[in-house]
Parts: structure tokens; C-alpha cells; sequence
């Protein structure tokens, strides 16, 4: 806070800097002004002017105001770019190592398609980073990044963590459709694990000969050393576990490998929907839970069921909670929507904002970058028409990296629109 | 006398509303008090009330003397507003399609189940008056009834019969829309030519008509025995007043009401072009005036020709439109409702499904889109009530209306408020407290004895049996923590 006034007082109201009118969406400096800028600790900054200087933010002006007539972009709310942790954009089959179910070595990085609409259409929502994994037909699937929305059209421009996590999935969708090797032999699906067990079991076999190959080098495998990272704590290890089983399954066999002193593995639990039914067991292993889009009737993923208070639930037990939304096809199921039916759950409206933005962005380590508006870090930001998370409401700018990607200025916006 | 205890009254209100004793409160009065009324006859109330007598609203206002003997409902910190109305439904029926391509002669009273979830999934979203009719599939299909989602006979449940014949000018399945369009065109030219025979039958003294209506068992006493000219604006049928009404054959007699601009007609159009041959079709028939355009999101293509015909549109599907364009393969993305807005063309917001997105929750989200709020509250009440001609029974909260009120949780358009309470004609008719199935989705609480429940039972016994698992000293509960009631 301290940082952000120190910065502010370098900006005297009135005298800011002007820039030459009519700027183009290249640029990367702008004065960004909200009549309400919801802060990541619930805080609300009255008439907040930001500052955007080479995609960062360098000040943080409180009862600003934006004088008229010049390019600043103006909005009722702003908050800090959002964050899904399971955006599964680009996840088709393309992502799924056919040649083993346990492949830590796979980089999602080298299979991401930046030119698939659904990356703009995610940046228009206001999402500004995603964290992108392998999808799930893999026990262990390969290394996920977090990376920006939008930008330049490369990888590794856009990237904020590579190796961000350790991406795997626990319950039937490894073992879908998978059958013992008979009949034709071309057949992709000729493979293990057939059965929930055999997920199971492959997953304590990648644990144990990686924990051995410590001092047993003939035990490595491909990979091994990423799961190696994932056992020390060092890389998150992100499992899909959509059923109470699943997550019971992630649970002891994190407190298995703790007890046989393997290692201690930071546990992010993506899609936990039936998180709400035994919360104590989440209080109990410390693991971390991004939850699944709420589902209209209760039913969802892999036949669970997930209660509409389940992020209140959490919440209430202190479990960090993180939302995402599978992707943005529809509009009812995109993240803001996510954070707005959370709160019909009975939410609080910080936590709700935190749990799509600095929770996320502290439960893979890049919150030194992202997840709120704060000075020195990017100049993520969305501008809201009103209250965030509100039906009323909608996101009407995007800055990714100081870059526009949405333009709040109304002639600009349907000028780009056409 | 009032009651003494504002929970007490509610609960008195509640027994009262069994279906049993429904009529001891059909013929007395209930009064409402609440921090704010939203009417959408005017200004908003603060701390008003509303008094319902016989089921009718009989007085809203800030300062309303209540009759002693009224029972009152007292909810200070909730938001009244008006029964939304869907102008537009083919849910509630057991099948929504008939196969027979040109059906008037079917009513959607022999379909609707009264006991179907959709019925008490529309009162948990404060619906209150629903427009049933047909589905899409179909040349000229059933006529419709409105209904409010009350009631386990068709009777208990009727609010308007003759609700209007549904029309298709999208492809039938199998069709193109050159079969479709000639299906459309020879049902009327078919009527034209039944009647014209059956005058001419008549004028040489023939009695065909007649000996068909014997056959059918049709009534053919009091007005049925009377012949009338053709009414109408469109093309006539001279002579037809040599033919009583109730000789004219049943699967004809529908579309000569259209016709005759008797029965309203509600026409589907799946894409801009269907808008201009469903206009072709009510303009050669003369039943245009009485045309209500159910639209999906794409008609808005056509919305010119939509404003020159000055009809309403009720909105299907999304409401933004979001298209490819096929040649630089950007996505283009166009909110519909601003656009009727803006080409004054009068239109009423549907609901996608019963539950999520309901008609509250299409008003809300177009506010975010941009819609004005006055426009989308009008877009679920006022309006749709118009185009059902009910314009003096539901829509609004005021004086002579039926007695359909929501009681919100807050503001109606909030995402955090609940409908908690709905009134139909005077009778509490949905209590939220008391609505188990939001329980379950909400807290993931079912009822015990129930498959699910008992599922959940055996999980968490499971937990237990996990023990050997825990040696950190918690044990897992069955139970998230303890809920704190709001």
C-alpha cells in the first residue's frame, strides 16, 4: 500500500502526462480511471485513477478523476484481470500423448494453438491468464503453463510459468473407452488403465519409481524428474477429481507419499465438484480446490453432484478456493457468470473476486505478476459497467499487458465490433 | 384484528392455500407488506403494501389502511414485484410436437401435464402466467392455452383459453422451406376451397355440411344454428352466411378464425428469411394484426421488415448473436434486444430453460448487455401481457389486476436474491424455506429417504471406514460445517 501511495504522489492530480489523442490499441500507456477499483484484499478505492506505463502498472492515484476530453478509458468498476486455472482451451485430442498414460515430459506448451478464436473470445471476458493443461485421457498428461490471453502471437511471449504445474487426473476419464490389447492392433485405445484401479495404481508406481530413482538411477523413466519436482513440492501437482472417490483417492495418496517420507506434494484439486461433501478431508491434506463451473441442476462431471454453496462451504473452512469455467463457449458459463453464482451461493463478494483472481494466481506462484492491481505488476486490468459479478453487469475493457483488448470508449468499441 | 405474528399470519396463509380448503382464502383478503414495491405501473413504493381481495388486487400504496380481518404477510427487507409472464412456452406438454403437419384442430389442453417439473420450476422463478403452446415442428400446429403453473387439473390451471393457433414458417422436419411455404399457402387455399364448396353444396340445396356435423356429434343448437356473413380483411368467402357455424367442419373452423381475425397466431421464425414468408402468409390472410413472431436470436436480420409489419416479437434462443465472419473469420457479436429497441419493434424476453435461465434471468443479463432496466423489467411483464392480451389481468402491480406478486430476497435483477415467496391469484402458492429441491441444489442438503440421500449416506459412512488413512487426528465429518440461516 505504502509502495502504491509513494507512486501516487509522483502524479499530482491534473498534471498527468498527455498523451497524443485518438491513441491505437498498440500502445501499452494508458490512464485508467474507475469510479470503483475493487482491490484483491475486498478493499474499494473511490474514483481510482491507474497509471500504465510499458504494460505495468506504475501508479495508483485514489480520488482521482479522469479529465474530460482526453484518451483515458473510464469505467464504473474495475478490478484485476481474472485467472482460470482450468480454461481447457486447445484441450482436443491433439493434447493427449497416446504413446504412454504416464508422460510428465509432455509440454502442453508445444501443442497450444494461438490462433483458435477461443483465446480472443477468453481475453474479451475478461480473463486474462489461463493456466492450459494436457487434457485429462492421460493418467499423468504433461506439464501445463500459465500464460496470457492475448498478445504476441507466441508462446513463449505469452508465457508467465512454464512447467507452471504437474497435470494428471484421477477417476474414469484416464480409463475411458481403454481395453486390453486384442482385436485391432492400430487401435489407439489399446492400452492401460482400463479400470479406476488401474489409474490408481499407475499413479503410486510413477510416485515410487520416481521417489526411488533418487538413489536408484535405473529407475528413472521418462519424465521422472518432473514428478520428482512434483513429490518435492516444488511443482504443483494439479489432479482432476470431479467425485468425492476421486478426491478421497488425490487425498491419501498425498498423506501415503507424506507418511513414507516420499516427499510433500503441493495438491491442486481441479474440477473438485463434490468438494462440499467432505470438506474437513480438504481443512485435513491442505490441498488447494479450483472448482468446475456450477452445473444448472446439481448433476456434472463424471456423474457427481455439486452443491451451489460449495465455494461458501470452503471458503468458510479457509481451503483456498479458485473457480473456473471449462472454457467460454456460452456465455452463462464464463467466469464472471462463475463468480456471480458463487456469490447466489452465498459467497462474499471478496472472496469471490479473490477466487478469480489473486487466489488462483498465489495457488501456481505467479502472483508476483498477476492477480490484482497493484504497482510493478502487469497492467492486467478489466473494466466493468457496474458492480463486477452482478447479471446487471458486464465486462466492457480489457488491458492485457497495458495492451487493449477491449476498448471501454463506446464509438472505439463498436467501431471494432464491425 | 390482525394476526399477531407476521410468521404466524404466513403460516396461517399457507394452510389456507391447501388446494382443500384454497376457497376460505379465494374469498378473503390477504395484504403484503414489503420495503419496496416495484409495480410497473408507475413509480416505485416504498414500504407499501398490497391488499388481494377474491384474488384480485384491490388497492397498492405506501400508506393503505388494512381491513381488520386481512391476512397479512409482513416482509420489510423484500422487493414486491409483478408475476413475470412467458409469452411464449412448448414446455409443460407431454409431447411438444404433434407429427400431423396442419393440426388447428388440436388443442395443447390434451397435452399439458399439470404435475410436470416445468410447471413447479416455472413458480421457483416467480413465473406466474405462461402461454403454452406447440412446439416448432409443425406446418400449422395445436392451439394454445395460458396457464398459470398452480393447480393439478387444466381447469385449476387456465388463465385464457383460445390462446392463439402456432404457425411455423422454419422447415418442418423432412420439409424444405419451398414445402414448408406450400404447406402453408394450401391449408388456407384448402379452407377456401371447403368453404366455398359447402355454399355452393348449400345454395343447390345440399346438405353436406350438415350430414358431416351430424356425423362428427357436433352441437349445432343456439349460435351454432346461426349463419353469419365472413368477417375478416382478407379475401371472403361470399355467401357463408348460408352456413351455420356449427356445420363448418372442426379441422377447418380454427384457421377461418384466424381468418376471421378471431384467434390470435403466434408464428415461429428459426432464421431472418422465414420472417418475411411468415409475414406473406398473415398478410394474405388477413391475420396479421393479430401476429405475435416468435423469433430466434437470429431474426433480428430481418428486423425492418419486422417494424414495417408492426408486430411483436417474443425472443427465443440467445441474446446476443455471435457469428463467424466467413470470409476474415473474425467473430462478430450483436445483442438482439437493443436492436428491437432501437427499430421500435415490441418484443418480449423467453426463457432458454425453466431453471438458470429463466425470464429473471434473461432481463438481468440483458440490463448487462445494455438494455435499459425499465425495457427488460417491460420485456417480462408489461409487454408479454400485451401480446397475450391480458394486458388488464397480469403485468403489473395495481388496482383490478390479478393478485400475481413475487417477493424477492433484494433487488430483482441482483444475482444474490432469490424469489422467496409468489402469490397467485391471492394464494401464497411457493415458500422457498419450504422448497426442498433449492435446498438440495443450494446446500447439497437432500431430504432423508430419499435415493440420493441415501447415496450421500453411504458415502460418508465410507469416510469413516477410511480411517487407517488418518493419522493427522481429524476425522472427516459427514457434515460440512454448520450452516448459518439467513
Amino acid at each position: 500500500m505504502s509502495q502504491m501511495i509513494t507512486s501516487g504522489l509522483l502524479l499530482a492530480l491534473g498534471c498527468l502526462p498527455a498523451f497524443a489523442q485518438d491513441k491505437q490499441e498498440s500502445s501499452n500507456d494508458w490512464n485508467v480511471f474507475a469510479e470503483e477499483l475493487y482491490t484483491a484484499d475486498g478493499g474499494v478505492i473511490k474514483n481510482a485513477l491507474v497509471r500504465v506505463q510499458g504494460g505495468k502498472i506504475v501508479a495508483i492515484v485514489p480520488g482521482g478523476s479522469a479529465a474530460s476530453g482526453d484518451d483515458s478509458l473510464r469505467a464504473a468498476g474495475m478490478t484485476a484481470g481474472m485467472i482460470d486455472l482450468s480454461a481447457r482451451i486447445d484441450m482436443g485430442f491433439a493434447s493427449v500423448e497416446q504413446e504412454h498414460e504416464i508422460s510428465p515430459g509432455m509440454r502442453i506448451a508445444d501443442s497450444i494453438d494461438l490462433f483458435d478464436p477461443e483465446w480472443t473470445r477468453t481475453a474479451k471476458s475478461g480473463v486474462t491468464t489461463v493456466l492450459a493443461n494436457p487434457r485429462d485421457d492421460d493418467v499423468i498428461g504433461g506439464l501445463g503453463l500459465a500464460l496470457k490471453t492475448a498478445g504476441a502471437n507466441s508462446v513463449v511471449e505469452r508465457t508467465l510459468k512454464a512447467d507452471a504445474v504437474l497435470r494428471g487426473a484421477i477417476g474414469t476419464q484416464p480409463s475411458q473407452r481403454n481395453h486390453p490389447a486384442f482385436g485391432s492392433p492400430s487401435d489407439i485405445f489399446s492400452r492401460r488403465p482400463t479400470t479406476r484401479m488401474g489409474v490408481e495404481w499407475e499413479w503410486r508406481k510413477a510416485m515410487y519409481d520416481a521417489a526411488a530413482s533418487r538413489a536408484d538411477k535405473s529407475r528413472a523413466y521418462q519424465g521422472s524428474e518432473h514428478v520428482l519436482a512434483a513429490l518435492d513440492g516444488k511443482l504443483a501437482l494439479c489432479i482432476q477429481t470431479w467425485s468425492t472417490q476421486d478426491i478421497r483417492t488425490a487425498v491419501f495418496l498425498k498423506e501415503e507419499i507424506e507418511r513414507e517420507k516420499l516427499g510433500s506434494p503441493r495438491l491442486i484439486l481441479d474440477a473438485a465438484a463434490e468438494a462440499w461433501k467432505e470438506p474437513q478431508l480438504l481443512v485435513r491434506s491442505k490441498a488447494m480446490v479450483v472448482l468446475p463451473p456450477f452445473p444448472l441442476q446439481g448433476r456434472t462431471g463424471e456423474g457427481s453432484f455439486m452443491a451451489h454453496d460449495t465455494a461458501k462451504v470452503l471458503h468458510d473452512l479457509k481451503v483456498p478456493i479458485a473457480l473456473s469455467a471449462h472454457g467460454t463457449g456460452a456465455a452463462e458459463t464464463r467466469l464472471d457468470r462463475q463468480a456471480g453464482l458463487a456469490m447466489r451461493g452465498g459467497l462474499p463478494f471478496e472472496a469471490a473476486l479473490a477466487a478469480v483472481t489473486i487466489a488462483p494466481a498465489r495457488m501456481i506462484g505467479i502472483d508476483d505478476r498477476v492477480g490484482s492491481i497493484e504497482v510493478g505488476k502487469d497492467a492486467d486490468i478489466v473494466l466493468w459497467s457496474g458492480v463486477p459479478f452482478e447479471l446487471t453487469s458486464r465486462v466492457v475493457g480489457v488491458l492485457i499487458d497495458g495492451r487493449l483488448v477491449l476498448d471501454p470508449r463506446p464509438d472505439k468499441n463498436s467501431a471494432a465490433a464491425k | 384484528m390482525r394476526l399477531p405474528s407476521p410468521r404466524l399470519a404466513l403460516l396461517a396463509s399457507l394452510v389456507l392455500a391447501l388446494p382443500l380448503s384454497g376457497n376460505a382464502l379465494a374469498d378473503g383478503k390477504l395484504a403484503i407488506k414489503v420495503g419496496r414495491i416495484v409495480t410497473m405501473s408507475g413509480p416505485d413504493i416504498v414500504n407499501g403494501a398490497i391488499l388481494i381481495e377474491n384474488g384480485r388486487i384491490t388497492a397498492v400504496g405506501a400508506d393503505l389502511k388494512l381491513p381488520w380481518d386481512a391476512v397479512v404477510i409482513d416482509q420489510p427487507k423484500m422487493v414486491a414485484f409483478p408475476g413475470l409472464v412467458e409469452a411464449h412456452s412448448a414446455r409443460g406438454m407431454d409431447r411438444a410436437n404433434e407429427n400431423i403437419d396442419v393440426a388447428p384442430f388440436l388443442n395443447v389442453r390434451d397435452s399439458i401435464d399439470p404435475v410436470g417439473f416445468y410447471f413447479e420450476d416455472s413458480l421457483r422463478w416467480g413465473i406466474t402466467t405462461i402461454n403454452v403452446q406447440q412446439g416448432p415442428d409443425c406446418v400449422i400446429g395445436a392451439q394454445g392455452l395460458v396457464v398459470k403453473p398452480v393447480g393439478i387439473t387444466i381447469e385449476d390451471m387456465l388463465v385464457k383459453p383460445d390462446a392463439g393457433l402456432k404457425l411455423s414458417a422454419s422447415p418442418k422436419r423432412g420439409f424444405s422451406p419451398a414445402t414448408q411455404q406450400q404447406a402453408l399457402r394450401s391449408a388456407f387455399s384448402e379452407l377456401r376451397t371447403y368453404l366455398e364448396e359447402i355454399v355452393r353444396d348449400k345454395q343447390q340445396g345440399g346438405e353436406r355440411a350438415k350430414r358431416e356435423a351430424l356425423f362428427q356429434g357436433r352441437d349445432l343448437e343456439g349460435e351454432k344454428s346461426k349463419g353469419k356473413a365472413m368477417g375478416g380483411n382478407a379475401w371472403k368467402v361470399e355467401g357463408l352466411e348460408v352456413i351455420p357455424r356449427g356445420e363448418i367442419d372442426e379441422k377447418q373452423e380454427p384457421l377461418l378464425a384466424l381468418v376471421e381475425g378471431r384467434l390470435p397466431a403466434f408464428f415461429y421464425c428459426a432464421r431472418p428469411m422465414d420472417v418475411q414468408r411468415a409475414l406473406e402468409i398473415a398478410r394474405a390472410n388477413g391475420f396479421l394484426a393479430r401476429t405475435t413472431l416468435v423469433c430466434n436470436t437470429a431474426c433480428w436480420k430481418a428486423v425492418d421488415a419486422i417494424a414495417q409489419a408492426g408486430v411483436p416479437v417474443v425472443l427465443e434462443g440467445p441474446l446476443v448473436q455471435i457469428e463467424r465472419d466467413p470470409i476474415d473469420g473474425r467473430e462478430i457479436e450483436t445483442f438482439v434486444p437493443k436492436i428491437f429497441v432501437d427499430k421500435k419493434v415490441r418484443f418480449a424476453l423467453s426463457s432458454s430453460n425453466t431453471t438458470t435461465e429463466s425470464l429473471w434471468y434473461q432481463a438481468a443479463t440483458a440490463v448487462g448487455l445494455g438494455l435499459s432496466r425499465d425495457n427488460a423489467l417491460k420485456a417480462v411483464t408489461v409487454v408479454p401481457a400485451e401480446i397475450l392480451g391480458l394486458q388488464k389481468r397480469v403485468g403489473s402491480i395495481e388496482a383490478g389486476k390479478d393478485g400475481n406478486v413475487l417477493l424477492f430476497s433484494g433487488d430483482p435483477l441482483s444475482v444474490t436474491s432469490f424469489v422467496e415467496h409468489v402469490i397467485v391469484e391471492g394464494k401464497p402458492v411457493y415458500d422457498r424455506s419450504k422448497d426442498i429441491r433449492v435446498k438440495a441444489l443450494l446446500e447439497g442438503k437432500l431430504p432423508a429417504g430419499t435415493a440420493a440421500a441415501d447415496e450421500k449416506g453411504a458415502k460418508a459412512s465410507g469416510a469413516t471406514a477410511a480411517k487407517p488413512h488418518d493419522d493427522t487426528g481429524t476425522v472427516p465429518t459427514d457434515e460440512p460445517e454448520p450452516k448459518k440461516k439467513d
